[in-house]
């Protein structure tokens, strides 16, 4: 053990907590943590992202269970559909030149977050018009 | 998988967190062969893996504890401003 396993295991904290409260999975929260701070290349990073997501996912989703906040039926389904994506979408990846890829996922993420940042925006006027008590 | 269950399922913020959380896991059990066994070379440093691991396990149990300690709209808007500071730097510094 290292400075540099130290600091991953840091990293996999911060991640572990953002994965867990969001939902997110490793392209969003491992995967920069490994190209921007450890000098990964992004497919090294994806796959072990892969790698580290599965147990946090585990520990993440059995708690989510007994927090009670699981539509496990939706989620089953949406996970069986997300199989046969990602492994299409892995297979892709390995024909699309890296740069191009992280630039239209950082695209389809910041379009993703103004849409909720609207939403969020009119929740919170909705909040406002209505009459107080 | 959360904006699609928020806008076109109509699942609360809360759900869709928690629902894509559980969808990663048959998800990326499926993914990690294909980046090991189907690359030029194997995509997983597993060494390093193994110690984002310590970490992530812990920070995934806290995380999915604060979740319901945190009115909607916030998280909604914490999601939104991780997704828009993730994305811009991919977009920007890939």
């Amino acid at each position: 053990m290292n400075w540099g396993d130290g600091l991953a295991i840091l990293g996999g904290l911060a991640a572990g907590i953002l994965s867990g409260f969001i939902g997110i999975g490793g392209g969003t929260a491992f995967v920069p943590i490994m190209t921007v701070g450890f000098r990964f290349n992004q497919a090294l990073a994806q796959g072990t992202s892969l790698a580290a997501i599965i147990p946090t996912a585990i520990v993440g989703g059995v708690t989510h269970v007994r927090e009670g906040n699981v539509l496990l039926g939706p989620a089953l389904w949406m996970g069986g559909g997300g199989v046969v994506g990602a492994i299409l979408g892995a297979l892709l990846a390995a024909h699309v030149p890296g740069l191009l890829l992280a630039r239209v996922w950082g695209g389809f993420l910041v379009l993703t977050a103004f849409r909720l940042g609207q939403d969020a925006w009119k929740k919170a006027n909705v909040v406002k018009a209505l009459p107080p008590g | 998988m959360i904006p699609l269950q928020l806008w076109w399922a109509g699942v609360s913020q809360r759900h869709a967190n928690a629902n894509s959380l559980i969808a990663i896991i048959p998800i990326s059990i499926a993914a990690l062969p294909v980046y090991y066994f189907l690359q030029s070379r194997p995509e997983v440093d597993f060494h390093f893996a193994l110690f984002l691991i310590i970490g992530s396990v812990v920070g995934a149990y806290i995380g999915a504890r604060i979740l319901n300690r945190i009115p909607e709209r916030e998280v909604t808007l914490i999601v939104a401003a991780v997704l828009l500071i993730v994305g811009l730097k991919e977009v920007i510094a890939p």
